[in-house]
């Protein structure tokens, strides 16, 4: 019993992470077909400079966190204007140059910070301890409730707002929405700094729990190309659906034979999906 | 225009080549520094990785972002079987290649049916889980250190690296001779319209899945034979930064020329080890370079520049 409530709370943290993460990740995907390879690595720019705002230069912590999520949004619209929209015409430039970017700013990251971890002092210090029976910290809670929040509110932005019915207009048909007058540009610079102000966020939540690494985006762009993938891309609620799968049977494995495994799992999701249905569980029929 | 190439840049091409290969097999009698003949040996295996890549990314126009499930597939059969059965390099160094064909063969088949970015994650994925099950099996792959131990090919440098030559003058003149022929052009029209070649037709699936195989057994074989080289196999040959050298060395050289990525793997190499003093800079101009190069010149340096020589002639003629 104990255990099973241990893997429900541990679960729901990591797979609302996910969540966060192959959401901005899929909706740059579904609006502006851009593989975004570089986007875990915002995520890990969102950590570092929560460290630097708050561990560091010692702001308090809503400034930090709105400090970092703004200029990592700022860096998002650079890098589509300058790097990103130049190569749009081939789909694997954009691969090259996203995953380019990505190492870049790993790079970046060391020569700045030096290759050690950086910990991040938690924003609540204490531990809870859940139904009597688990124990889990509160920053880990914090996370969650945070990522619940931010999906809710992003939900609210998409399907409730001129700009979410625009965004929803030029991912059905770009061309379409031009002719109804949607300035499909301005579109893409919205989906870009709202998908990369959501990794910033994530970043800096975890970051007292996992601490600001230069590898750290890495590990995680495989979770979410597991989660976009069996979400179908281009599907926000098969993307909520799928982060909850992987992020429950990484945990369960976790638990059950070691945290080696929930590696690979998503790995062999990725490959067992893309081979036997490529549309994923909630996508829309495409042609792959 | 692809598939539309002048004629005599095909020669002077040929003739660069031979004058290429007659440098290289001259280097160990001029240079007597030891660490300079070992960084083109390393040299000469990147130029055998890079080209089977670009046979079937720059050919099929589909990017392999896990290369380095051939090269460490090929590593690590020739360093287990040499190891634990000690068996002799130049049989290990095709199994190997076999081994890392069969790799081609298994990940091939599923992602014949991917296209852009699905076929990226799959490969990039698959690549991930030999990588993942060298740590698992650590008491046999010998985990995060590797290998120790492993047979030499030759015991003599000069020896080495006239092997490593031999490799890679075979190698990736096969390659440049199979993308060259009538095989090539059909990968080509398979990259520019795959529905159009299919109606012409071409079975698209089967060219597709023999250039997987072919890529996997030359990977293979050069990481074979890398594994010797270096008495050492280590998860590194399977890691995720190799597979994104190979891209970094093809797109510098020019992606589907052969001879370009060729290129871009000796510069790079020889970039790597001028860039020594500033280790920590060094992925940061390589990653800078490669997002520049996207941008204002994709097409490669190597075909970039031909093109430029070519027009200075036509002028010089012309005028």
């Amino acid at each position: 019993m104990n255990i099973f409530l241990e893997i429900l709370v541990y679960g729901a943290v990591q797979s609302a992470v996910y969540a966060l993460l192959a959401m901005g990740f899929c909706l740059i995907f579904g609006v502006a077909n851009i593989v975004n390879l570089a986007h875990t690595a915002l995520y890990m720019i969102g950590a570092y400079l929560v460290y630097t705002f708050f561990s560091l230069l010692r702001l308090n912590l809503a400034m930090a966190i709105l400090l970092s999520t703004v200029s990592v949004g700022i860096v998002a619209m650079g890098l589509y204007r300058f790097c990103i929209r130049p190569v749009m015409y081939s789909e694997w430039s954009v691969l090259m140059v996203t995953i380019s970017l990505a190492l870049f700013f790993q790079q970046l990251m060391i020569f700045f910070y030096g290759p050690p971890d950086r910990n991040v002092q938690g924003f609540i210090q204490e531990k809870l301890t859940l139904f009597g029976v688990v124990e889990i910290d509160a920053q880990r809670l914090l996370t969650l409730g945070i990522s619940v929040i931010l999906l809710i509110l992003l939900w609210l932005y998409i399907y409730r707002t001129r700009m979410g019915k625009a965004i929803l207009a030029v991912a059905q048909d770009r061309e379409a929405a031009l002719f109804m007058g949607i300035n499909s540009e301005r579109v893409y610079l919205t989906v870009i700094a709202i998908s990369a102000m959501l990794a910033a966020i994530g970043g800096a939540f975890i970051a007292p729990t996992l601490g600001a690494r230069p590898e750290m985006w890495s590990p995680p762009l495989g979770r979410i190309f597991a989660v976009v993938v069996l979400g179908g891309m281009g599907s926000l609620e098969g993307t909520i659906l799928a982060a909850l799968l992987i992020g429950y049977t990484e945990v369960i494995i976790s638990f059950a034979i070691s945290s080696y495994f929930g590696e690979l799992v998503a790995v062999l999701i990725i490959l067992l999906m893309l081979t036997f249905r490529p549309s994923g569980l909630l996508g829309k029929r495409i042609e792959v | 225009m692809p598939g539309q190439e002048n004629r005599s840049i095909f020669t002077s091409e040929r003739i660069g080549l031979l004058i290429a290969l007659a440098i290289l097999s001259a280097v160990p009698l001029f240079i007597k520094d030891r660490a300079i003949v070992e960084l083109i040996i390393l040299a000469n295996i990147y130029a055998v990785y890079v080209a089977s890549w670009d046979i079937l990314c720059g050919y099929t126009g589909q990017v392999n972002f896990g290369h380095a499930l051939f090269v460490g597939g090929g590593a690590y059969a020739a360093a287990l079987l040499n190891f634990y059965f000690k068996t002799p390099p130049w049989v290990t160094i095709f199994i190997g290649g076999g081994i890392a064909a069969i790799f081609g063969l298994i990940i091939g088949t599923p992602c014949l049916r991917l296209r852009g970015p699905y076929f990226a994650l799959a490969t990039f994925a698959a690549a991930a889980v030999p990588y993942g099950l060298t740590d698992v099996y650590w008491e046999i792959t010998g985990g995060l250190d590797g290998l120790y131990g492993i047979s030499p090919i030759w015991p003599t440098l000069a020896g080495r690296y006239y092997f490593s030559l031999l490799l890679t003058a075979l190698c990736c003149g096969l390659i440049y001779a199979g993308g060259r022929s009538n095989k090539g052009l059909i990968l080509k029209s398979i990259r520019e319209d795959e529905i159009g070649a299919m109606a012409s037709g071409i079975n698209t699936t089967r060219y597709k899945l023999v250039t997987f195989i072919v890529s996997g057994f030359f990977a293979g074989v050069a990481g074979a034979f890398y594994s010797h080289n270096q008495l050492h196999v280590g998860p590194e040959t399977l890691s995720i930064n190799l597979s994104i050298l190979v891209i970094i060395m093809s797109v510098v050289g020019g992606i589907g020329t052969i001879t370009g990525p060729i290129c871009g793997a000796y510069l790079l190499t020889i970039f790597n080890e001028m860039l020594r003093e500033w280790e920590e800079l060094r992925l940061l101009i390589y990653t800078a370079t490669v997002v520049l190069m996207l941008i204002f010149v994709p097409k490669g340096i190597v075909p970039a520049l031909s093109e430029g020589i070519s027009q200075l002639f036509k002028k010089r003629k012309g005028g």
